[in-house]
């Protein structure tokens, strides 16, 4: 393990490995089935869904950049077996989100490693509330009118209950997870390297 | 979930949308998308939906499938609609212009013809896009995917996401079903009726860290399999699922040149002429 430090630009785009790819397409393939399958609906084609998730784990393990473009393709996905219409305001706006999420290495919370703290977790909170008043609150609504020249009634109903149920989601599910796999990767807890 | 709902082919199927190449695939998919987002009118979305269906005959798909698919997609149509009444109950005044009422059940909730006209445009849109997208999904395997995204100037790394997904979309669905069954073995109430919205999803933790876990960790094996076989090693890329175009892609050529150029129109008019409402209402 190198302690070179990256710099923020590195670590925003992610590194282009082979490894990265096939991570982006996991967390694609995941979100599609989980936003399918695995949500409680809450308000028109939004629901209280697991898929969130996995916007927290390939950010952690592979950065913001890589966490966008899964749940960007991911939601394309879920969009195609779906079967409810192809809404790509809101594949942009997850897309966001996930970026905002996926900025979990930039504050040093390197889940790969197994460092992830309590103050990493207090981060964690404010980006993803952040996250998802920015991408949903005005990512998604612009991008809705934009598109679509819909009313936004409805957008404005389903983007306030997506930012509560993807906030709460991410949060409520997120840290307990991002504890348990820090925990299961930390290697080199107790151990120093020797030269 | 059931897995059957989840079917993506691997092997092309041997009917003439099988058989075209996964260019012409995705580009006449791409093409009809398009078109379905730009339109509202009822005039062009109904020749289409009817022509889809033709296309999902022409297919031969597994009907026990299709119909369990279809009156899932049909029933969570029905409640989105069913939502959106009960938020604006007179939704059709902004999008198709007055509001005829049919029937009062209180000041409030209103019965417009307009409204319901707006509902049926967008069901019929929404089912529109359904059926074309299962037809996509039936006739493609995850390779013409990729090339197909690839011959629209597509980077080939964001080609490989996209069919690798595709391709373990089945996979995650049983891996997730198995996990399900085995939890439930054990105990864990996943039934709305029974456990409360809190505690269901607590127990979606319990399925989903060893989903998530399995998962990512396919990862270094596909990944190291790929860099073995020189993976991103060249700026371009070919695909073995592609083949020469046949006599079918020719024409299809013309059939998705006349989407775009009927997509194309649709925005022009709408840019042009800017109507006052963007749902045609006779």
């Amino acid at each position: 393990m190198d302690n070179k430090k990256e710099s923020i630009g590195k670590i925003l785009l992610g590194k282009w490995s082979t490894k990265t790819i096939i991570g982006i397409a996991i967390g694609a393939a995941l979100f599609g089935v989980l936003m399918n399958f695995g949500g409680i609906r809450v308000f028109t084609n939004t629901s209280l869904t697991t898929a969130m998730i996995i916007d927290v784990i390939v950010g952690a393990l592979f950065g913001p950049l890589p966490a966008a473009l899964a749940a960007f393709f991911g939601n394309v996905i879920a969009d195609l077996i779906g079967g409810w219409g192809f809404w790509f305001d809101w594949s942009i706006g997850n897309g966001v989100l996930g970026f905002f999420v996926g900025l979990l290495p930039i504050y040093g919370a390197k889940i790969a490693d197994g460092i992830f703290e309590v103050k990493h977790a207090i981060i964690y909170v404010v980006t993803v509330i952040i996250g998802n008043l920015f991408a949903f609150g005005v990512v998604t609504p612009v991008l809705t009118y934009l598109f679509y020249s819909q009313e936004l009634t409805i957008t404005w109903g389903q983007a306030i209950s997506a930012v509560i149920s993807n906030a709460s989601v991410q949060i409520i599910i997120g840290i307990p997870l991002l504890f348990l796999l820090a925990k299961r990767n930390a290697r080199s807890t107790n151990l120093t390297k020797e030269d | 979930m059931n897995s059957d709902r989840l079917f993506i082919n691997v092997k092309p199927g041997k009917t003439f949308i099988d058989r075209l190449t996964g260019k012409t695939k995705v580009r006449t998919f791409l093409a009809l998308i398009m078109l379905l987002i730009a339109t509202w009118d009822i005039r062009l979305i109904l020749p289409l939906f009817f022509l889809f269906i033709i296309a999902l005959i022409s297919i031969r798909p597994n009907w026990k499938k299709v119909w369990a698919v279809m009156g899932f997609i049909i029933l969570v149509n029905l409640f989105n609609l069913l939502l959106m009444w009960l938020v604006e109950p007179d939704y059709g005044r902004n999008v198709v212009g007055g509001s005829t009422v049919l029937y009062r059940l209180s000041d409030f909730y209103i019965i417009s013809a307009e409204t319901m006209w707006y509902f049926f445009v967008r069901f019929t849109k929404f089912m529109a896009t359904f059926v074309i997208s299962l037809v996509f999904i039936q006739s493609i395997t995850p390779s013409e995917m990729a090339a197909g995204l690839y011959s629209i100037k597509v980077p080939y790394k964001a080609c490989t996401i996209v069919s690798i997904a595709f391709r373990y979309i089945p996979d995650i669905a049983r891996d997730f079903q198995n996990i399900k069954i085995s939890m439930q073995a054990r105990g864990l109430e996943l039934d709305s009726r029974k456990a409360s919205l809190m505690t269901r999803l607590k127990q979606n933790i319990t399925i989903l860290a060893p989903l998530i876990i399995t998962s990512f960790d396919r990862v270094g094996n596909i990944a190291n399999a790929m860099d073995l076989r020189g993976f991103g090693k060249k700026k371009t890329r070919t695909y073995y699922a592609e083949h020469e175009d046949t006599r079918g892609d020719k024409i299809m050529m013309l059939v998705y040149l006349l989407f775009y150029g009927l997509f194309l129109a649709v925005v022009i008019i709408k840019i042009v002429t800017r109507p006052e409402y963007q749902v045609w209402y006779p």
